[in-house]
């Protein structure tokens, strides 16, 4: 395997640290000492529940902005600025590309995350509390919205190697939301009683990426631990899909034509 | 530029007119934009754990502004704890000071049933925590005078993993219908080493007061009554039955008045005192919601 990949993808972080990506990282540390100041003054009981909550919420939901609005344009912007031409005028297959970029986003993804949960860690402080053995299921929580993020930006690649950016936006924003609902949806239809529309949501809740399971902020936040079989199987599960959208994406987009 | 200000200003005037065209800040206070908490955690796309943060505070906040203007209404402190149990009902606090918001007649809503219904919650969703046992044990004894169901949440708890050995105790007592001064006392110490909320820490410490004070009545009445025995009459006074040998010094209540002694040999407080004497409940109370 060439090393263009790894070319492209430090390009691509390297780009989003230009565009001042990362300071989103400001507002997430102005929010956590806003959060630790406030709560203790305003709420009762919660302090350290709130920090964590709010901790993962903002990782999950800045990460997620993210993933979608910058992986939606990651491809069609090259294509816009006419730079793809110059790109793959050189020796990088298409498929290249696309991994490059991919992993470039991603790899933006996991140091945005790695310094919020560097913030996180210092708001917990901030309110008092030492770590203790249950915050361990704080990092796995992390990890599993990083494999979710992980996921998103493989689809919102995948739209954006064939549609514009605001179509893949609403495509991906809307595949995410289904993929949350999943299993409402096939318990939906397992209440109609009827053949094929259970039939149908039974083949939508497999089909769709389920981003309930990457979801454990709850149990993080009441220091829970997290069975150490559903660490491995998300990160299976996030793997194959995401391979799965990258090899689906590498073929569209190696047969699009870009005159 | 300077025009920038002076907008923001028209804008403040205008949206001042608007609000008082459509609705009161008060109307809208009572009001909650969605109030089915199943809805409300299906909208919440997986982060319901910070949601019931939210309207936690949300709660924690009405209360005490209800509080602090002495408003007697408190419409929407359960559909909020509601809302709130649902979105996590891991979120311990929301039991135990939930439940002395609504069970509380002078400083809450005045509903213990809905507040035996909150703990109730709790201890189906959190089995193994015994502080839950403890309000429901309270909640059953104090507000229900039901010695049977409090005996049961005691004893419950204290056979939980970190369960303390005083809730044995407790659910002994509880056994013998022994709805004692002495098991106030117990309860609403508990209440207060256990609550860091200081609206609740300073009922506690009123009704513990109060309850001292009413057990120093009682034992003043008994010594009383001694001294009717010999002496074929109640004492005239505290300093009648001081001189008799009964009491050394002069008892006083917790503000520090002495106690007041009738002819009839009942101890009363000092009309100066802000002491105030627990009442319990004399009329059945309503039966509990299952």
């Amino acid at each position: 395997m060439s090393a263009m990949p790894g070319v492209v993808a430090i390009n691509t972080f390297r780009e989003a640290v230009r565009d001042r990506v990362l300071y989103n990282l400001v507002f997430f540390a102005l929010l956590m000492i806003g959060a630790a100041i406030i709560m203790g003054q305003i709420s009762i009981g919660i302090e350290r529940l709130v920090i964590v909550n709010l901790g993962l919420s903002a990782i999950s939901i800045f990460g997620l902005v993210m993933a979608i609005f910058i992986g939606v344009g990651l491809v069609y912007k090259e294509i816009e600025k006419r730079t793809l031409y110059s790109l793959l005028a050189k020796p990088i297959r298409r498929w290249e590309f696309l991994v490059g970029k991919y992993a470039g986003l991603v790899l933006t993804l996991v140091i945005n995350t790695a310094f919020m949960t560097l913030g996180l860690a210092a708001a917990l402080l901030v309110v008092g509390r030492p770590f203790a053995h249950g915050d361990g299921s704080i990092l796995i929580a992390i990890y599993f919205i990083l494999l979710s993020l992980a996921l998103v930006t493989a689809i919102a690649i995948f739209f954006s190697c064939f549609s514009s950016p605001m179509l893949s936006t609403l495509f991906t924003l809307g595949i995410y939301i289904t993929g949350i609902f999943a299993g409402d949806i096939r318990n939906f239809g397992a209440l109609t009683k009827n053949f094929f529309l259970k039939g149908a949501t039974s083949v939508l809740y497999y089909l769709v990426p389920n981003f309930h399971n990457f979801n454990s902020i709850a149990a993080a936040a009441h220091g829970e631990a997290i069975p150490l079989a559903l660490i491995w199987q998300n990160t299976l599960y996030a793997l194959m899909y995401i391979a799965l959208l990258l090899v689906a994406s590498s073929a569209v987009f190696s047969r699009r034509n870009l005159k | 530029m300077t025009a920038v200000p002076l907008l923001f200003v028209a804008l403040f005037v205008l949206q001042k007119l608007i609000d008082a065209r459509t609705r009161t800040e008060a109307q809208a206070e009572e009001e909650l934009l969605l109030s089915s908490p199943s809805a409300i955690k299906k909208m919440s796309l997986g982060y319901d754990g910070l949601l019931a943060d939210v309207y936690w505070t949300r709660a924690v906040q009405y209360y005490g502004t209800r509080l602090g203007e002495h408003r007697q209404t408190y419409n929407l402190l359960w559909p909020l704890l509601d809302i709130t149990t649902t979105l996590d009902p891991k979120i311990i606090p929301v039991y135990h000071f939930g439940a002395i918001f609504l069970a509380e007649p002078v400083v809450g809503a005045n509903r213990p049933d809905l507040a035996l219904k909150l703990v109730k919650r709790g201890v189906a969703a959190n089995p193994t925590v015994w502080g839950l046992y403890s309000d429901l044990g309270f909640l059953y004894y104090w507000h229900f005078r039901d010695y049977k169901d409090a005996a049961a949440a005691y004893l419950a708890g204290s056979e939980t993993p970190q369960g303390p050995a005083w809730m044995k105790i407790m659910a002994a007592r509880m056994n013998q219908k022994l709805g004692s001064i002495d098991t106030s006392l117990m309860i609403w110490s508990q209440i207060y080493n256990s609550h860091t909320d200081p609206n609740i820490r300073k009922l506690a410490l009123k009704t513990l007061r109060g309850l001292k004070a009413q057990k120093d009545e009682q034992t003043i009445e008994g010594l009383a009554d001694q001294y009717r025995q010999r002496f074929g009459h109640y004492p005239a006074s505290m300093a009648a039955l001081r001189e008799a040998g009964y009491v050394r010094g002069v008892p006083v209540d917790p503000d520090g008045y002495p106690y007041v002694l009738g002819p009839d040999g009942k101890a009363s407080l000092d009309p100066h005192s802000t002491v105030i004497i627990p009442k319990v409940p004399t009329t059945p109370p309503p039966p509990p919601v299952n």
